[in-house]
């Protein structure tokens, strides 16, 4: 089964091959995408993070808390580079809404016995089961791939300025993370391949080693002089893959 | 006060990765594991105009273990924070892995999916991934 819906402003591409896997629960995970939109948008006046900025929420929902935890443990972890509030700006926590509400959403299939199946969330990947066939865009050919990975039960997100411009930045200068091209991460969630692919996009050249040192992830970076540096664990996929 | 409340969650929330990458503070003297408190309710004090207030936080299960913590209010700022309960276990340290070098490569693939950058909805028509989905 495949389906393809748009939620939170990108694509969200579901693949599943188990046999005669029921519609309901993949209604279910696009239902829940849509619900944390709507109340973890930063851009959504109403939403439940726009009233807490705005001090009129006492009391975060253990959902938001379990964000707003993640948001700081990562801040703490990076030194400042990462931080869901900018001076000047309102509280912005989708860098940890985006893989931790998708992982969220896979567990959702799971619970419903899906066993063999790939969720692409704009770019995010979570593969379950496996072994799946896994490319990194190439970050200055949108149709060419640098690297071809199997994903078995685990996660790959990558963060990059081609998509979106200058959207990350390093909050210890308040300015656009240029020291990346590309950091691609893999893990065992999304909620942490995500995040650590963000919070080490931020933190530039120095990020690439300050991933890889953190227990269970694998790193495919390319640097400003585009290098790769990518840690001995990345899985990178076997024979049969030929550089064209 | 108002602030209070989710101020002490964040910093309950911070504490735990500070306590993991810091490097560990244990002289041997003190041990790791304090008895645990119960969750207090807030013991208020007042003098010269502002307010102390002393708030334990609930106690969080880390993959390490407990972790609980006191947070000490002088009006709306905290004044301190204390560990009323942290794991008795060594810090573990990664050790950064000798990463490979590689010169960046163009390539073509079979594959079942794409990782990027996140692409917009608008992004989306012209991807790779598109091409993958229409192919079903």
């Amino acid at each position: 089964m495949r389906r393809v819906e748009h939620v939170m402003g990108f694509p969200v591409s579901v693949r599943i091959d188990d046999e005669d896997f029921p519609e309901a629960p993949v209604d279910g995970l696009f239902a829940w995408l849509r619900e944390v939109d709507a109340r973890f948008s930063p851009f959504r006046p109403d939403s439940e993070v726009s009233r807490l900025d705005r001090g009129e929420v006492r009391d975060p929902s253990p959902a938001l808390r379990e964000v707003l935890d993640l948001c700081e443990e990562y801040r703490i972890a990076t030194g400042g580079a990462f931080d869901a509030r900018l001076p000047g700006r309102g509280l912005d926590p989708c860098a940890v809404v985006k893989g931790w509400s998708v992982q969220k959403g896979a567990e959702l299939l799971s619970a419903a016995g899906a066993r063999r199946f790939c969720l692409n969330a704009g770019g995010d990947v979570i593969a379950s089961g496996g072994p799946w066939r896994v490319g990194v865009r190439h970050p200055e050919h949108a149709d060419r791939l640098c690297t071809v990975l199997d994903l078995t039960d685990r996660a790959v997100a990558t963060s990059a300025r081609y998509e979106r411009g200058d959207h990350i930045l390093d909050a210890r200068t308040g300015r656009p993370a240029t020291g990346l091209i590309s950091m691609t991460v893999v893990a065992p969630t999304l909620t942490e391949a995500d995040t650590v692919a963000t919070a080490a996009f931020a933190l530039g050249a120095q990020g690439v080693a300050w991933a890889a040192a953190r227990e269970h992830c694998e790193v495919f970076a390319v640097d400003a002089d585009r290098r790769v540096l990518r840690s001995p664990g990345f899985p990178v996929a076997g024979a049969g893959f030929a550089a064209a | 006060m108002k602030r209070a409340i989710p101020v002490l969650v964040l910093s309950v929330a911070g504490l735990i990765p500070l306590w993991r990458y810091a490097p560990s503070q244990d002289t041997g003297s003190s041990s790791a594991t304090e008895a645990a408190a119960p969750a207090s309710t807030p013991s208020v004090s007042s003098s010269g105009g502002t307010t102390t207030t002393v708030v334990s936080g609930s106690t969080i299960d880390t993959e390490k273990g407990p972790v609980q913590v006191e947070v000490t209010f002088d009006g709306d700022k905290i004044a301190s924070v204390r560990m009323l309960r942290q794991p008795n276990h060594p810090q573990t340290t990664a050790a950064v892995p000798k990463l490979i070098e590689e010169t960046l490569q163009a390539q073509s693939a079979d594959i079942d999916t794409v990782s990027g950058a996140t692409i917009t909805s608008d992004g989306y028509k012209e991807s790779l991934q598109a091409a993958i989905d229409a192919r079903g």
